[in-house]
């Protein structure tokens, strides 16, 4: 015991600057790997990316060869077709995303009340989300079709024409929409499910004994309590909208015209049919920096919200 | 009496001696080219996924019947991918790839970057069998491998642009069945009489034609052989955009012009809905690839036609000639390969007459060579195909019906898509999206 006082007592201690350089080095040392990993996977290809929207692709080499400065971006903001599949784009996301909000959250109150065969519903939900969006496209290509398609069957039955859904530039533009909402509606479901699961129930308990009704709670209460479970779902969906191009390749090929060519598949289309990699890549860094600027906003949105409750 | 002179034997068996280690020599060269039973080469071939398995499955253990010592591996990629992967892979320091097929337009591109080997040098001379007939192909579907001069490919699936006839639905509308002598006018004249009610609904469930209306690349080659058979020319002399001018405008209002004719929705089938509605009946003619005609007339598992029903010829006549349009996919050999000698074996046996006679017997793939087309095929229904295929060889020779041959022309295709894409689905006149179409391609091939 005396052995062990005397050699602790006689144990320098150590510096404020050694303690602080050894836990930044033991921190770093934790998040190395996996900053490492990122860099490699995440940060590189963007950089890469940005690298080569101002040069010039060699296909020889198959690599950046030459800095042009913005010329490609010169290029791809004076091509009409850029301008229109960014309509285009636009024109698809803000049907498509409050479709899916409002449909997953309105789904996700109504099998939320308690019902047999709940849990066997919740299970299907998931199944469009693990289709792939090709194989999605083309199972709705074949529901859709004009001539064989179930659902101008269905039309016919009811004594309408039938509709030329992916001939017609409004249609197809409809039948984009509801192939992605089929797909994607589920996962709202799914977090929306989650999200009114984990509503406090003592508000509800309280509002009931005021005599609060149905309406009145879901107006007043539950909305309110789901904002920020909202707007974050949203910001998500959001992310994973802008990205879509797999859907219009398969069902529409972005046609007719070009009512359906969404941004990303003209930017696939640009680089992998006509191997203009450096103008896709021009294209690509300018709808990133986009997606950035309004997911900031949205997500400044959303934090707006949250403090609001 | 012979005077014996040992010196003179002496040097004749030196040389006999040198001859022969010089040909052992390069007999094992050769064999390690090909391969030996303790050591095989192995190639590996990238193609379109749509019959990659098939040559897997069925052409290689063919073509190891000859050389066991190949061993072939095809890596099969869809065909809106297999130009950049196979570009990406060329160019590359050690290519994947011994063995590139490549469809018609994509040679001057892969050939360029110097991916490809040119089968006419005199070291893939060296390896070419004495018998194999370049002069004996058809010249439209070798000048699918030619680039500046040089042969990096050679014809190993064949393919035209064809018209073809459901002769039953031309009899019922109390119509002749169109003959390889049909004109433009002569086929829009019968067009109404064929879209027809035949359950008496009201409603038509017939049509004249099904062909390729969608946004694609392969829809401006029907808008192009109306085109060319009139005399229009994509490119002119100077290699400049002239499919703007009266022929192309006229021949796109043909083309949106069949769309009256058509289907509902057509303005949005392909490939795949018009072979579709053809071999259910729906339509009395459909512009497709020859290649379909099996499946379409033929293979009662494909299709609700009888073999009697359905006739293959060239599309119509226009004021040039009849209308056919070239789809080649050619093997070609990997610049970088490693096994050279064994990547041109294989696709040499391909595309030699034993290897095509066999392709087309088995595989229904239609041959290239005039001796392959000139002989009597083993399947009788391939006699009238043949003769048509090589009306249309001849067509597509005269009237350059083939896609621009550039090392852009899939830009140049892609762009053509959009705005023809655009002029059929009514969103922009046949003038102005042939002139947005001009300005585009003449800054792509530029």
């Amino acid at each position: 015991m005396t052995t062990t006082a005397a050699m602790a007592g006689e144990r320098k201690p150590r510096s404020r600057t050694a303690t602080r350089l050894a836990d930044a080095v033991s921190r770093w040392a934790f998040m190395a790997p996996a900053a490492i990993i990122l860099a490699a996977m995440l940060a590189y290809p963007i950089f890469y990316t940005i690298e080569i929207s101002f040069s010039r692709f060699d296909l020889m080499t198959f690599s950046a060869v030459e800095w042009v400065g913005w010329q490609n971006y010169a290029h791809v903001l004076d091509d009409y077709r850029f301008w229109s599949s960014m309509k285009v784009t636009l024109v698809y996301l803000v049907f498509a995303l409050p479709l899916q909000i409002v449909l997953g959250f309105g789904i996700a109150f109504l099998i939320n009340a308690e019902w047999r065969g709940r849990g066997l519903v919740r299970a299907l939900f998931i199944i469009p989300m693990v289709v792939a969006p090709v194989v999605a496209g083309g199972i709705w290509r074949m529901i859709l079709d004009p001539l064989w398609g179930i659902v101008n069957w269905l039309i016919g039955l009811a004594g309408f024409a039938p509709l030329d859904w992916f001939g017609d530039p409004t249609l197809a533009m409809a039948a984009i929409v509801i192939i992605d909402t089929w797909r994607w509606t589920p996962f709202v479901v799914l977090i929306a499910t989650a999200a009114l699961l984990a509503l406090p129930r003592d508000i509800f308990e309280a509002a009931e004994i005021d005599g609060a009704n149905w309406w009145s709670m879901l107006w007043s209460i539950t909305l309110p309590l789901l904002v920020p479970i909202i707007a974050a779902t949203f910001v998500v969906r959001w992310l994973g909208a802008v990205k879509m191009f797999d859907i219009a390749l398969a069902a529409t090929y972005g046609g007719p015209g070009g009512a359906t060519n969404v941004i990303n598949l003209f930017i696939y289309e640009e680089a992998f049919r006509s191997l203009h990699f450096a103008e896709s890549a021009a294209m690509a860094v300018v709808v990133l920096v986009l997606t950035m600027v309004l997911t900031g906003i949205f997500l400044y949105g959303t934090r707006k919200l949250e403090e609001r409750n | 009496m012979m005077k014996f002179d040992a010196a003179a034997v002496s040097r004749r068996a030196l040389i006999v001696a040198a001859a022969a280690v010089a040909l052992s020599g390069a007999s094992a060269y050769a064999q390690d080219g090909l391969g030996t039973p303790d050591k095989p080469v192995e190639v590996r071939m990238i193609a379109n996924e749509a019959f990659a398995n098939q040559w897997q499955t069925l052409m290689v253990p063919e073509f190891n019947k000859k050389y066991p010592n190949i061993k072939v591996t095809i890596d099969g990629v869809p065909y809106v991918e297999l130009l950049a992967k196979s570009m990406l892979d060329a160019t590359g320091p050690s290519p994947t790839y011994d063995i590139i097929i490549a469809d018609d337009p994509w040679v001057p591109q892969l050939a360029t970057v110097g991916a490809l080997l040119d089968l006419k040098s005199p070291e893939v001379a060296g390896w070419t069998e004495a018998g194999y007939d370049w002069d004996d192909f058809n010249a439209a579907p070798l000048a699918a491998g030619e680039w500046d001069g040089k042969q990096y490919g050679v014809p190993l699936r064949s393919n035209m642009l064809m018209m073809f006839v459901n002769k039953s639905l031309y009899e019922q509308a109390g119509l002749p069945a169109p003959t390889s002598a049909l004109t433009w006018d002569q086929y829009l004249e019968q067009a109404p009489k064929l879209v027809r009610d035949t359950n008496g609904d009201g409603k038509a469930d017939v049509w004249a034609i099904d062909t390729y209306f969608v946004r694609e690349p392969l829809t401006p080659t029907i808008w192009q052989t109306i085109m060319n058979s009139n005399g229009g020319q994509l490119l002119d002399d100077k290699g400049q955009p002239a499919f703007n001018g009266e022929a192309g405008v006229k021949a796109l209002e043909i083309h949106k012009k069949l769309l009256e004719y058509a289907p509902t929705g057509a303005v949005s089938h392909g490939f795949s809905e018009s072979l579709q509605a053809f071999r259910q009946g729906l339509v009395a003619t459909m512009f497709n690839w020859g290649s379909v005609y099996k499946g379409s007339a033929i293979d009662a598992k494909t299709t609700t036609l009888k073999p009697e029903q359905v006739s293959v010829q060239v599309l119509p006549v226009g004021s040039t000639g009849p209308g056919a349009h070239r789809g080649i996919w050619n093997g070609a050999v990997s610049a970088k390969s490693e096994h050279k000698q064994a990547a041109w074996t294989v696709i040499q046996w391909l595309s030699s007459k034993e290897g095509e006679a066999w392709h087309s017997a088995n595989l229904g793939v239609f041959p290239a060579r005039k001796s392959t087309l000139a002989s009597t095929p083993s399947e009788a229904w391939l006699k009238p195909v043949f003769a048509a295929l090589q009306e249309a060889y001849d067509a597509s020779e005269k009237g350059k019906m083939w896609r621009i041959r550039s090392p852009k022309s899939d830009a140049a295709q892609q762009v053509l898509a959009d705005e023809i894409s655009r002029a059929l689905a009514g969103q922009v006149a046949p003038a102005e999206a042939l002139n947005i179409a001009a300005e585009k391609v003449g800054k792509v091939l530029n």
